[in-house]
């Protein structure tokens, strides 16, 4: 494969880079500077992010620019504004905002700052996953070097522009990674998802306007500013710019966290960076994206890693996350292993849900244990289809009945085969 | 007001109000479980799916109760996308239900059942063990948990929340882990508590009071008003075949109780089943026992004794109404006395909710028809002074108690017209009245709302209205003795 530009992760890889002192010698907070010295307007800013399309990195891929711009405006609404960023990182095969807080800290800081001018919000929280300890304190120990530096909280660099970020760990639930879960979770609440509207732009943390976005997003932000909009745009896709950190995990020889350009083809990220299948072992099936994202064959491994083209493949870019199986993988484990764990993360609000994906997990473990019985794939197919999409206050149970549709689709005959004969089950 | 259009039907929709509303304002009906209009909406049964066209948007599927209304929005409560969803969502909700309903006190008035139905969901396609929860779990004196049959739709913890602004409930546990439990299984407290019986769509919540005691669909439900505070709450009283109340229930009245009635309230259907009911006359005989008469002659004789006594005190019951008020005050008008109703001490009950802490319902109406209040202190000065004393209405004796009447001077003579028997040896003449399930009549609560009271059984055979019999008396006031009419 061809060596591509990369951005996210060269700081990383120098030592102590999650120092306010690497990271300066690096040129952390330059872009911070540039946008305060070169009297950007907050509109500018906007401007600028919305000019590069960025897309948000936690799944959704929705305009990260866009998004800030549904904030409303300063002048009419004198409301507190916040952002929450969600380091909650909880989706199955993802682990890339972990290597950014680990190893950046200052990056997502900076960028934190950008878009709090930008939106000209009050405050900012980060939500870090609760197992996240690492990256936790590392991220609260750049906060405090930078609070120390001048970096944040009044005045910032002398700009007259002032804000705090505050750190929040959770406590090990999925469902706080849903956007609406996460807010109410840092008020204070069981984490349960609120129906929209309103959304959080409207109607956010304590019922202010909000934006919440993923760390990856934010990350991207400095280096838009910096080095432009365009520039930007001179990596990856038409409608998918800039890079993205792929986690890759599961049947491969070196998983982790790989930084490549949006459009990359799933291959050259399994075969040249991941080096291959491990073992030797052909490849059975992928996940694009995390394991909310519907399972493919290995037959469509050509697919470009970006939104539209993996969309365009029946599956979604999701968070990135690719999680392997060889041919020796079970489909059906897997699609057991995945229900389960929505089962157990099921906030139990919405009777789909809470009632689907413990139906999912029962049929599917009873047809591993040698009980299947004719009709069940099709009822696997009816509960999923009941369960999606859009039919609950969010997305948890189409995370859970996407994946469990993608497989039987491609892998109808895994499922059928642990439904006895009727032979069989005479035995 | 905004304008929507229902079914091909435009109609006005309050845009304050979710979409749900608007339906159920103008006759269409969507099922729903967690929205309740008392309550806030949390949209999380997903019942309540609507199919919505806005704009050039193409026509999707929205919950109805978390939907705001929209200039112009194209509503089909009936298209085959929602009743999909609904098909859906009650295959859901069905699969870990016991299906007890042979033995649910909800029965008949379950909305899981009645969706079931319409929705034609008659098959089950789950082969999957059922969850195993507590059965009968005891929430306190007023509430029993069934946790197998909750479908988790919160409206108990929310309308412990909102109304009572007690929060005793909550969902504990996670996902299909979710239990409706109160702290540590504390037993529930307070005057409210009969409404999680009514807010809960299903039979997971049911009174302890009513448990077992009737099917619904015997019940006669008549709309009254309730007796027990001057806030007067719009209720049901729902009566079984042989004509005893079963329950008393609120009715929803947004200017007097909204959706909801107190305890005190609620339980007090024992006064209305009461067995030792007074008979239709009965006149103290010539071996000083109280012994059944003929009704004319009862009157005849009360309407001699008020000729002849000058200083008749006549005190009526505050349960009386309106019209039972006026007519009481023509006949005090006709003698020349000034008629009163008892009123009784402010209780402890009130609260910042409905309870008033005035057991008077109708204060307001019967000092509108003219009659005074009388406190017990007055009625113990009133009574000693008096030559003759005619009570009228129920639970009065009760009210005044045995000693008071014991205390009388023994010249003095005593007319009660009541509902329970009494053999009290002051009682001269005892005549029988309906109580407030066998009479119809008006009263006027604290703030001016009238509520009517409706008869939703017959009074005990022979026993007539308490109008009738005053205006008897009126009219035979001071007339020949063969004007009466009975």
């Amino acid at each position: 494969m061809t060596s591509h530009e990369t951005y996210l992760l060269n700081r990383a890889k120098l030592a102590d880079s999650h120092t306010l002192e690497v990271a300066r010698a690096d040129g952390a907070y330059g872009a911070l500077r540039k946008v305060f010295e070169t009297s950007m307007s907050p509109e500018d800013v906007v401007e600028e992010v919305k000019k590069s399309g960025l897309r948000g990195r936690g799944g959704a891929g929705f305009p990260t620019g866009l998004k800030w711009s549904f904030m409303p405006n300063h002048e009419s609404d004198s409301r507190t504004r916040y952002m929450a960023v969600n380091a909650d990182e909880s989706e199955p095969g993802t682990c890339k905002d972990r290597v950014l807080l680990r190893e950046d800290p200052h990056c997502l800081i900076e960028g934190c700052l950008i878009a709090a001018f930008a939106m000209r919000l009050d405050a900012v929280y980060v939500y870090v996953r609760g197992e996240y300890r690492l990256p936790y304190d590392r991220m609260q120990a750049a906060l405090d070097e930078a609070r120390a530096a001048g970096i944040l909280g009044d005045n910032i660099l002398g700009s007259g522009f002032s804000c705090e970020i505050h750190m929040h760990k959770g406590a090990g639930a999925y469902i706080c990674g849903e956007e609406t879960g996460l807010m109410e979770s840092l008020e204070g609440k069981r984490g349960h998802p609120r129906p929209k509207p309103p959304f959080p732009a409207s109607f956010g943390l304590w019922g202010q306007p909000t934006t919440v976005n993923n760390v990856e997003s934010i990350f991207n932000v400095p280096f838009i500013l910096d080095r432009g909009a365009d520039w930007f745009r001179t990596l990856g896709t038409e409608s998918s710019p800039g890079n993205f950190l792929c986690g890759i995990s599961g049947h491969v020889e070196r998983p982790g966290v790989y930084e490549v350009p949006l459009g990359i083809s799933a291959r050259a990220i399994v075969e040249d960076l991941a080096g291959g299948i491990w073992k030797g072992r052909s490849l059975k099936a992928w996940f694009p994206g995390g394991s909310s994202t519907g399972v493919l064959p290995a037959d469509m491994l050509d697919t470009p890693m970006d939104h539209d083209s993996v969309k365009a493949a029946g599956s979604m870019f999701g968070t990135g996350a690719m999680i392997i199986l060889d041919e020796t993988a079970s489909v059906v484990r897997s699609a057991l292993v995945l229900a389960r764990f929505y089962e157990h993360e099921s906030c139990g609000q919405c009777s789909q849900c809470r009632e689907g994906t413990e139906w999912l997990e029962q049929i599917v473990d009873r047809m591993l244990s040698g009980q299947g019985k004719a009709g069940d794939v099709q009822l696997l197919t009816d509960l999923s289809n009941g369960m999606t999409p859009g039919k609950t206050i969010c997305a948890l149970s189409d995370a859970a009945a996407i994946p469990m549709l993608a497989a039987i689709k491609h892998f109808r005959s895994e499922f059928e085969a642990c439904i006895p004969t009727t032979a069989e089950a005479l035995v | 007001m905004t304008k929507i259009i229902v079914n091909g039907r435009e109609v006005e929709a309050d845009p304050q109000k979710p979409l749900i509303a608007a339906c159920h304002d103008h006759g269409e009906h969507v099922p729903h479980y967690c929205y309740h209009p008392g309550l806030s909406a949390v949209g999380s049964c997903r019942i309540c799916q609507v199919e919505v066209k806005q704009g050039e948007m193409p026509a999707r599927v929205v919950a109805a109760c978390r939907t705001p209304i929209a200039e112009g929005m194209v509503v089909n409560t009936d298209s085959e996308g929602a009743h999909d969803s609904r098909r859906e969502c009650l295959e859901f909700l069905l699969k870990n239900h016991p299906l007890d309903c042979p033995i649910c006190d909800k029965a008949g008035e379950c909305s899981l059942q009645d969706y079931s139905f319409q929705e034609a969901q008659a098959e089950g396609r789950s082969s999957e063990p059922r969850r195993k929860l507590e059965k009968r779990k005891d929430l306190g004196d007023v509430i029993l948990l069934d946790q197998e049959r909750c479908i988790l739709c919160s409206r108990c913890v929310r309308f412990m929340d909102e109304v009572p602004k007690s929060p005793q409930l909550c969902i504990s546990g996670r996902g299909s882990h979710s239990v409706v439990e109160t702290w540590q299984d504390a037993p529930l407290t307070g005057n409210y508590q009969g409404n999680l019986a009514d807010v809960c769509p299903v039979g997971a919540l049911t009174l302890k009071d009513f448990r077992f005691q009737a099917r619904v669909w015997n019940l006669t439900r008549v709309p009254s008003t309730c007796s027990e505070c001057s806030r007067g709450c719009s209720i049901t009283a729902e009566v079984l075949r042989d004509g005893e109340v079963k329950r008393m229930r609120p009715r929803p009245n947004e200017n007097v109780n909204g959706y909801w009635m107190c305890d005190h309230g609620r339980f007090s259907e024992g006064e209305l089943n009461r067995s030792d009911r007074m008979a239709p006359a009965a006149l103290r005989d010539d071996a000083g026992q109280l012994t059944a008469a003929d009704p004319g002659d009862a009157l005849r004789v009360i309407q001699n004794l008020l000729s002849v006594q000058s200083q008749a005190l006549l005190l009526a019951s505050p349960y009386l109404t309106v019209e039972e008020g006026e007519a009481f005050s023509q006949l005090a008008r006709s003698l020349g006395r000034q008629a009163s109703f008892f009123s009784p001490e402010p209780n402890d009950l009130r609260d910042d909710v409905l309870h008033t802490g005035d057991p008077c319902p109708n204060r307001r109406g019967l000092q509108e028809a003219g009659l005074t209040p009388m406190s017990s202190d007055e009625w113990a000065a009133a009574s000693a002074a008096a030559d003759c004393i005619l009570l009228v209405g129920e639970r009065l004796l009760d009210m005044l108690g045995d000693e008071a009447l014991a205390g009388l001077p023994a010249t003095q003579r005593l007319v009660v017209m009541e509902c329970r028997a009494s053999d009290h040896p002051a009682v001269d003449v005892a005549i029988g009245v309906p109580n407030r399930v066998e009479r119809s009549g008006t009263w006027i609560n604290v703030d001016g709302a009238a509520g009517a009271i409706r008869a939703a059984r017959p009074a005990p055979q022979g026993v007539r209205t308490i109008v009738d019999l005053l205006a008897d008396l009126t009219t035979t006031s001071g007339q020949p003795e063969e004007a009466l009419s009975s």
